[in-house]
């Protein structure tokens, strides 16, 4: 697909054998959509404003706004705030989290149980990435690649409920081991960390399998030949050269899964234990049970999403300085 | 390479394949059982389950309520996101972090707090609650990926190509529509397939923006207080064969785009 | 699925039949003149197909249902669309009432225009809970109350009549529960007032008692598999044998009792509450002539209860309704005389004491 420079001119003629090149050509010659043209790139400020008025519009009001309102619920007394009362602003719900040491252990569980589930998803992901971009001819990668995320399409509950009658006590792997033998009596594999983080690492892979690949395929071959060549055995190579030259995709896809994966709510609740209550369920808590709390809640969503941004930020940072250190 | 780390890969990767379909495989046996609950033993077998799918007139309505809002909100994040990339990708501005972290925000909210986030916003802006809300939810949620997935693949379109254009007289409208988009092809049937699968899968934002028609996953949350029974399952697979479908079919066109491309 | 597609049928022909019996015409006629719609929201099969198809037909009002699947949810969607809702009918449980009403969500109800009112079993529509500042709030339409329900090929029906066995050694890791709801079961069994009707006027007392039933659900914990919220997972844990018993509402007992599996279940020893889904009128709800119109032809017949207790598992609050269930359903939605006299209904009164004291403990106990 090359820019054809004939276009104009067939356009001039009005006599082009294809369907799409007169309609730019006419448009071209329009005259209207050409004082259009002029005014719009008179100058390069000018054609910049018109490219960035309406993303920046949108992203204002769109996906800035309903976050402000929620800042500004979460600093409410009451909402919805009852008719004829005035509005009261205040700390109070930010000062309930600080102030009741019995919501920090759902806080930090979740903040460790994303680090741990971020790092499991990087170590199991990461080999099957590096066989897909590396060992599978590019024809068949696709195809591969849509293999992993089909059943992603699945409902999120539906698919927890599919994760419960395989781990369950009369589940398919406790009937499996049982027929062979294995066990007498059925393991208790559900609602423990483990069953939860087999149904998480569900939710995460794709976000980690994809930056990965891309990454991994965008390395070129022959600079593992090259080290090969220089007599640097596999674990070596990979080390040295493919390591340091993915990091931005590890980082990168490790940052979307631990902020993704603070904010999972109905797979924890579903697969997880008595122990294993996380932050998303006290948030959700807030919106559920009673009305009034919704500032609280709002308040809570608040403290998680910026914690969990602040991490990822010095993650990022960490990450970034690493690379340097490679590079130099 | 060695041929063992080879296979040990190729290994890991079937594993993996395996760790992935398990849960699947085991949810379209559960719709075949002859119970109204899934899990084994499995006494007896029926079709009742699918064709009651297909007979229920209630399930088709809603599957095709969906696949409308999820065309339609994929639409709408598909242009926004585009055009956001343009402007992101290879342009150094006052801002461009700001920016592109706004981009990428509502990717990042966890859901049920951007759920409600959007339930308070659609009061203030006065969009009644329905199909159009959720489209506009949906679409809102889906444009970071749209832009992420269409930054990269612009990251890759060789400058000189544009310039080329320029020179010749193209001003950047035409040059957009006659190089870039064409080149975006397959980066937006990429996005495309993610986004309509984020959408048909979506319940939070679905369930606090939606009327009274439910979206498919607002409709098995709800027949879910009745039990999960192997209905929901043959529910889920349907869609699964043919949300698949359309999977198949944008890798086979993509396919076809980039061989085209590159010829 | 069969069994139940033929019910279903079956259930149609007869709702047909007594959909003439059911015709109390001036009521139709003047709604029929109408039309409009009526907007509900309400749980999977709390209006029964059948019985949706013949209202629209006679009145030519258009039901428009939103399933919804918990309280809370109901009360955000409320809050949020007030002062102008687009629901008419809402489906709260009655010791829920207060909340909604102190939002001003919930217009009382004028019983004098439903007719039907005389229908319901006078133990619920006239019952403590049921009558808040002098008003009635809501229709009663089907009961649920907290039980023990057992795998009966594990746990004897004797063990099954104690909440204690459910914190036995005997069965640690095989148990279940909500634990909102246990709270007040763990509160009735140290011989308390759940409800915390007594304690209105003794917070300090109030704030002790929950104390304890926290302590005690805090002591438990390393015996208890699964804290759990809705009805299907409890379910799907006595199928996957990951649990022996569990607290759990009759509602989804019921339907695993009917579908065949060994299941028990008991009001024990020590009590238990109960709870009742009433229909209510939104504040301000946009189409009130055909809301009233909706409830009293639901009211009208006992078979229309009884569907709805087939679909839910839920006990029907309609004279006579079991009349129109068979032996199997009758089973698993009645309870012996000397169980059903240790239940009590939750009660509203102290609900803003209560859950001020609960919710936290609640979260502390899941923080644990």
């Amino acid at each position: 697909m090359t820019y054809d420079a004939s276009v104009r001119k067939d356009a001039a003629g009005a006599t082009a054998p294809t369907g799409a090149r007169p309609f730019w050509g006419r448009l071209v010659q329009w005259g209207p959509y050409r004082a259009f043209a002029a005014l719009a790139t008179a100058s390069p400020r000018r054609q910049f404003a018109i490219l960035a008025t309406f993303p920046i519009l949108w992203l204002l009001t769109q996906h800035l706004g309903p976050m402000v309102q929620m800042g500004r619920v979460s600093l409410l007394d009451a909402y919805p705030v009852a008719p004829g009362t005035p509005q009261t602003f205040t700390l109070d719900n930010y000062m309930r989290f600080f102030g009741d040491s019995i919501f920090w252990m759902p806080f930090f569980r979740t903040l460790a149980f994303a680090t741990i589930l971020t790092f499991c998803t990087l170590i199991l992901t990461y080999p099957v990435a590096y066989f897909l971009a590396r060992h599978v001819s590019r024809r068949n990668q696709m195809l591969m690649l849509l293999l992993l995320l089909v059943p992603f399409w699945v409902g999120e509950i539906v698919r927890t409920y599919a994760i419960m009658i395989l781990l369950g006590n009369t589940g398919a792997v406790n009937l499996v081991l049982k027929w062979f033998g294995l066990i007498d009596r059925p393991i208790p594999f559900m609602y423990t960390g483990f069953s939860m983080g087999i149904g998480i690492v569900y939710l995460t892979a794709l976000y980690m399998l994809l930056p990965l690949y891309s990454a991994l395929e965008k390395l070129p071959k022959s600079y593992n030949e090259a080290a090969a060549d220089l007599g640097a055995g596999a674990w070596t190579r990979f080390r040295r050269v493919t390591l340091p030259l993915t990091l931005e995709g590890i980082s990168s896809g490790c940052t979307l899964v631990f902020l993704i994966s603070t904010g999972f709510y109905a797979t924890p609740v579903l697969l997880g234990g008595p122990s294993t209550t996380v932050f998303s369920e006290t948030i959700a808590g807030f919106f559920h049970v009673a009305g009034d709390q919704w500032p609280t809640g709002a308040a809570f969503a608040v403290i998680m999403f910026v914690t969990a941004l602040l991490i990822t930020g010095v993650f990022q940072a960490f990450m970034k300085a690493l690379r340097k250190g490679e590079k130099a | 390479m060695n041929r063992g780390n080879r296979i040990l890969l190729s290994c890991t990767y079937w594993a993996f394949v395996l760790y992935v379909f398990v849960p699947l495989f085991l949810m379209i046996l559960m719709g075949f059982k002859d119970s109204k609950f899934i899990g084994f033993p499995i006494r007896s077998w029926t079709l009742d389950w699918y064709t009651g799918v297909f007979s229920d007139s209630e399930i088709l309505y809603t599957f095709g309520y969906s696949v409308v809002i999820a065309v339609l909100s994929t639409l709408i994040s598909v242009i926004v996101g585009v055009w956001i990339a343009v402007l992101l990708e290879g342009r150094k501005f006052w801002g461009w972090t700001v920016t592109f972290a706004l981009m990428i925000l509502p990717a990042l909210v966890p859901g049920i707090i951007s759920a409600i986030a959007f339930r308070i916003y659609a009061r203030l802006l006065g969009i009644e609650p329905g199909m159009g809300a959720i489209v506009w939810a949906h679409a809102v949620h889906n444009v970071p990926f749209v832009v992420l997935v269409v930054m990269a693949r612009l990251s890759t379109l060789p400058k000189s190509q544009i310039e080329a254009a320029r020179d010749l007289g193209a001003d950047p409208l035409i040059a957009f529509m006659r190089i870039t988009l064409p080149y975006l092809v397959p980066a937006i049937l990429g996005a495309s397939v993610f986004c309509l699968l984020l959408s048909f899968d979506d319940f939070v934002r679905s369930f606090f923006l939606g009327g009274y028609e439910p979206t498919l996953p607002v409709l098995i949350f709800a027949m879910l207080r009745s039990g999960m029974s192997p209905e929901i399952n043959a529910i889920a697979t349907v869609a699964l064969v043919l949300t698949a479908a359309v999977g198949i079919w944008a890798e086979r066109f993509t396919r076809r785009a980039n061989k085209e491309n590159q010829a | 699925m069969t069994k139940l597609i033929l019910n279903r049928r079956h259930f149609m022909g007869t709702a047909a039949a007594a959909g003439a019996a059911l015709a109390s015409p001036a009521y139709l006629r003047r709604a029929h003149a109408s039309g409009g719609e009526v907007n509900i929201w309400t749980y999977n099969d709390f209006v029964p197909e059948a019985f949706k198809d013949q209202f629209e037909a006679e009145t030519g009002i258009k039901v428009n249902v939103r399933l919804v699947d918990d309280q809370g949810k109901q009360f955000n969607l409320l809050a949020a669309e007030q002062p102008n809702p687009t629901v008419d009918i809402m489906t709260v449980a009655g010791h829920r009432f207060l909340q909604f009403i102190d939002s001003e969500l919930l217009a009382p109800l004028d019983t004098s225009r439903l007719s039907n009112w005389g229908n319901i079993n006078p133990t619920f529509s006239e019952s403590d809970w049921a009558t808040i500042n002098g008003e009635k709030w809501g229709a009663p339409i089907l009961s649920g109350m907290e039980v023990l329900s057992y795998n009966t090929e594990l746990v004897s029906e004797e063990e099954a009549m104690s909440w204690d066995t459910l914190f036995s050694e005997k069965y640690a890791g095989q148990t279940a529960y909500i634990i909102q709801d246990m709270m007040s079961i763990v509160m009735l069994k140290m011989g308390y007032d759940g409800n915390m009707v007594e304690y209105m006027d003794d917070p300090e007392k109030a704030a002790a008692i929950v104390e304890e039933a926290k302590q005690f659900l805090i002591d438990k914990k390393p015996l208890v598999r699964k804290y759990y919220d809705s009805g299907a997972e409890v379910q799907q844990m006595f199928v996957n044998q990951d649990i022996a018993l569990g607290h759990s509402w009759n509602g989804p007992a019921a339907a695993l009792i009917n579908d065949g599996f060994p299941l028990g279940m008991t009001i024990p020893n020590e009590g238990s509450y109960g709870f009742v889904y009433t229909y209510n009128i939104a504040n301000n709800a946009p189409n009130v002539d055909n809301a009233y119109t909706f409830l009293n032809a639901i009211l009208a017949s006992p078979e229309i209860g009884a569907s709805m207790t087939k679909a839910s598992g839920f006990i029907s609050t309609y004279k006579d309704a079991s009349n129109f269930l068979t032996d199997l359903e009758k089973k698993s939605t009645s309870f012996p005389e000397e169980q059903l006299a240790n239940l009590q209904f939750f009660r509203a009164e102290a609900n803003e004491l209560k859950y001020s004291l609960v919710d936290p403990a609640v979260e502390a106990v899941k923080a644990a």
